[in-house]
């Protein structure tokens, strides 16, 4: 279909000011045995075409899965009817890039297709790591699955920009829980944080059925713990906590499309207003943080945004100063920011809105080993499986699978439910030692869910472990 | 749409070998999504969409299913299921068994259908767009028909298409406080819409007294029926699923082995009947009318999938494989709605709740944020909005010894969801009185 569609293009290219055609075609994969069982396998194989119209002031859009020729013709119409409609009620009247991508590229870069092994390899492997989570007779409940996604995009607009890009991501995960007295913990895989752009091999090479031992014995360890105390630690979070903590507290508060209100009647606002753009203080100065569209592997790199705007990266947060949002090429243009290549859809049939891409930390220069040895009396957090926070993003409330009590620079006993909570800028400026690039670590997760109509993505995030000052930790009942 | 339905799966089921069993599960919607900002149009478009869900089985007890977007084109997407459909048959045999796979083999044919409906988009969002000249208002318009259907090589069909809008939107004021609105229905009618709006605007201005700080404690709490269903919508995070409640990780599992209860106020359905999903599951049973979840705070049914129902031995009730409940409905209580402010006489009046999540979930104990329109309640009297306000606090709790009463009047609340494709979720709830509720942050 898509030679087919790049070599009729100008059947259907309409008399407007500007035109832009986003075919995306996607294929997912989805495998998992619990306790013992394949689950039915998800295949989902995915086509569709979004046209956009911006014309004499009006935009509008048309999104359609019937990509015969009269398919796209309707949906070309139906865009344009919406431009037409829209003319004189648009909150902004979006003026097209200018530059144009003659002929651009992106594939994700994988050792071992997806396809290397068969489906009843991948089960044998899956049963494999089940014997392993179901290690003792107290694991009540287990379970692994792999998913795999390819998304292929296809652009190209009136102002001549083409180009296409293959993005294909894995996510492993592993779970189990385990029951004494009626408690059950539940201990997993880094969550759906293990999520990267590799190949098959990575899933080989991941150790994962050691990785299901270890976390057997963590979720029978937390189930006899004593709840987490009530006060205030220092604390030091691991990556796969830091990744949520870094995507509410500090990725969705600045994207820009929220600061500009579009946001407030689903996903919410932010605390962060444009004026504060190159002066506020946001955190302590060992707070870097970057929009990261170049870093290796990660889930969200990438060549081109879904308007067709060429991505790089850029300091969001340099030494706690706060210097650009997260907005896209159309809403820097409505706030007179500048842009990092942010605008992103699920598919086909959503719009592009401003998006996380990669939002990481960058690193700092104290081992893991270092950072523990410096705590006298605090707690280290691992693997998030809670979160909220407010819809300006202020107060916060998350919470992990494991803690483990530090005293006198040295990891103790177990805790269960371990929670904290604090307030944005607060929490950040009381960062005070960041991980050195040994402890980094490239994580993501791959259902952020934002937008009117609604839309998830995958986002992501590097980061080391950090240490904060007195946060204000807590149990469970 | 119904007609293409029928035609392109009675042509797949002619591929079908006499060992194998075919069920297409066809979902399509043709919507029409409208943003809006400060009153004004942010993005306007159209989605059109159909797919299929074909899940092919053989006599080894071998199953495997592949969704797969569709044109509308019949030769077209022939050719493409058909392929599906011939992979789908290759990999069968190197599959392990599935012990657990259970499809309906009785006949149980069923047609929902709606009239054509003649409504105008661009004339309601005139009309929109004309009674927010002078309000900040945002929120999302989307309208259109929904169309779900069943069929299996062993003759069954069923078919559920419904049309409907959601206009769900806030009203801000420059103070930044807001009151959120919803208008959703199947018929679209001004005069009902003016007064939700015109209701709303009336909050609107108790919000613009200056806002009051209250302090982290105890207090009752008036929760409004779409604060009550977040509250709800975290307890069917596998909380009425049999297998989540079999393996320990439901946030009601000590409700279920009654190590604990809830106020006999609380009585809880799964009501099909009342509500817009459709009355079939994707392995073509039929689902009761009405399912008791929850009786007088007692644990009472569980939603229990076919695949729980052999895993477990037991009686299936048609539920979906994720067990979750999607037509809630919660009895009325007997406060009447002038009664509420005085019942409260000091507190707070919640109308919307927000990003919940667990903080015990062993112990069903959740946390989460107020949200538009909250108030202070103050003999009686709404005196002022207040500040954003975490809770943290445990459903036994909240609907427990501390449930003080239930509204008599219910709302129901359509989810204006649109992940992947439009909602067909509803609940519908009383409003709820809630002492010593827990305000943590």
């Amino acid at each position: 279909m898509k030679n087919e569609f790049l070599n009729q293009i100008n059947t259907y290219l309409p008399s407007v000011d500007y035109c832009s055609f986003r075919f995306v075609n996607k294929y997912t994969n989805i495998i998992s045995v619990t306790r013992n069982v394949l689950e039915p396998i998800e295949i989902v194989e995915d086509e569709g075409l979004m046209v956009t119209v911006i014309h004499d002031g009006g935009f509008g859009y048309g999104a359609t899965s019937d990509l015969t020729k009269e398919g796209i013709l309707k949906a070309t119409q139906e865009a344009k009817k919406w431009a037409e409609f829209s003319k004189n009620h648009l909150i902004h009247q979006p003026i097209p890039p200018i530059n144009i991508i003659d002929n651009g590229q992106y594939f994700t870069c994988e050792k071992d297709g997806w396809a290397k092994e068969s489906s009843k390899d991948k089960v044998d492997y899956l049963m494999e790591i089940n014997k392993s989570l179901k290690s003792k007779s107290s694991i009540s409940n287990w379970g692994a699955s792999f998913r795999y996604n390819k998304i292929e995009t296809l652009f190209t607009d009136t102002n001549g920009s083409n180009f296409r890009q293959k993005i294909s991501y894995i996510l492993p995960q592993l779970i189990a829980c385990a029951e004494h007295k009626k408690q059950i913990q539940t201990r997993t895989y880094g969550g759906h944080a293990h999520a990267r752009q590799i190949g098959y091999n990575f899933l080989k090479e991941s150790d994962l059925i050691n990785h299901a031992s270890v976390i057997a014995n963590d979720a029978i360890e937390l189930s006899m713990a004593p709840n987490c105390p009530n006060k205030q630690l220092d604390t030091v979070i691991a990556p796969d906590q830091m990744i949520l903590q870094i995507h509410e507290s500090i990725g969705h508060p600045l994207e820009l499309d929220r600061i500009l209100g579009d946001e407030r009647n689903y996903a919410g606002s932010s605390f962060v207003s444009l004026d504060m753009f190159g002066k506020y203080q946001y955190g302590s100065e060992k707070l870097n943080i970057s929009f990261n569209p170049e870093e290796d592997s990660e889930l969200a790199t990438y060549n081109f945004d879904d308007d067709g705007i060429a991505a790089d990266k850029k300091y969001l947060i340099k030494n706690g100063k706060l210097e650009r949002p997260i907005g896209s090429y159309y809403s820097a243009q409505r706030a007179n920011q500048e842009y990092v290549a942010c605008s992103r859809a699920t598919s086909w049939n959503r719009p592009p809105i401003d998006r996380m891409g990669n939002i990481n930390m960058e690193p700092g220069e104290t081992s893991f080993t270092e950072m523990i040895n410096s705590v006298e009396d605090g707690i280290l957090l691992e693997t998030n499986n809670s979160w909220s926070i407010d819809d300006y993003r202020n107060k916060f409330q998350f919470g992990c699978e494991k803690g483990t009590v530090i005293k006198n620079g040295e990891l103790k006993e177990v805790v269960k439910n371990p929670n904290y909570r604090g307030v944005t800028t607060e929490f950040w400026h009381n960062l005070d030692m960041v991980g050195d690039r040994a402890s980094f670590s490239i994580l993501g997760t791959a259902n952020c869910g934002k937008g009117e109509p609604n839309q998830t993505i995958f986002v992501g995030h590097a980061t080391p472990p950090c240490l904060f000052k007195n946060i204000d930790i807590f149990g469970g009942e | 749409m119904k007609d293409y339905f029928h035609s392109i799966s009675q042509e797949l089921f002619k591929n079908i070998k006499s060992n194998e069993l075919l069920i297409v599960n066809f979902d399509a919607e043709d919507s029409c999504f409208v943003r809006l900002n400060k009153g004004k149009i942010r993005q306007a478009g159209s989605v059109k969409q159909i797919s299929m869900t074909l899940s092919l089985s053989n006599k080894d007890k071998k199953n495997l299913k592949s969704y797969v977007r569709l044109n509308g084109s019949f030769d077209r997407d022939i050719y493409t299921l058909i392929k599906t459909l011939n992979y789908l048959r290759r990999e069968l045999p190197d599959l392990p068994k599935d012990p657990y796979m259970m499809f309906s083999r009785s006949i149980n044919s069923t047609e929902i259908s709606e009239e054509q409906n003649t409504i105008d988009d661009k004339e309601i969002l005139s009309y929109i767009m004309s009674s927010a000249v002078e309000l900040d208002l945002v929120g999302i318009y989307s309208s259109g028909y929904i169309y779900t259907g069943l069929a299996n090589s062993l003759g069954q069909t069923n078919w559920h298409s419904n049309y409907s809008f959601s206009f769900d939107y806030s009203i801000y004021n420059k103070n930044n406080n807001a009151i959120k609105l919803n208008y959703s229905s199947k018929e679209w009618n001004n005069d009902e819409y003016d007064l939700i709006l015109e209701k709303g605007i009336e909050k609107l201005a108790i919000l613009s007294v200056p806002q009051k700080t209250i302090d982290t404690g105890e207090y009752t709490v008036y929760l409004e029926p779409s604060a009550l269903n977040e509250i709800i919508d975290m307890m069917s995070w596998g909380g009425f699923s049999y297998k989540s409640n079999k393996i320990g990780t439901s946030p009601l599992h000590l409700l279920n082995k009654k190590e604990k209860s809830l106020h006999r106020y609380v009585s809880i359905d799964e009501n099909i009947k009342d509500g817009i999903s459709a009355n079939f599951n994707s392995d073509g049973f039929i689902k009761p009318d009405v399912i008791n979840m929850i009786s007088e705070g007692k644990f009472a049914d569980t939603l229990v999938s076919p695949r729980s129902s052999l895993e477990y031995s037991v009686k299936h009730n048609a539920s979906s494989m994720s067990e979750y409940p999607c037509s809630v409905d919660m009895r009325a209580g007997d406060i009447k709605n002038d009664q509420i402010l005085n019942t409260v006489n000091n507190g707070i009046y919640i109308s919307n709740l927000w990003y919940l999540n667990f903080s015990d979930r062993n112990n069903g104990r959740m946390t989460g944020l107020t949200r538009f329109g909250c108030f202070m309640i103050e003999n009686g009297t709404l005196t002022a909005p207040i500040n954003t306000m975490r809770f943290d606090d445990s459903v036994y709790s909240m609907l427990g010894n501390n449930l003080i009463g239930l509204t008599s009047k219910r709302e129901l609340l359509i989810d204006s969801g649109t992940y992947e494709e439009r909602s067909t979720s509803s609940a519908r709830l009383p409003g709820a009185i809630i002492n010593n509720f827990k305000m943590t942050l």
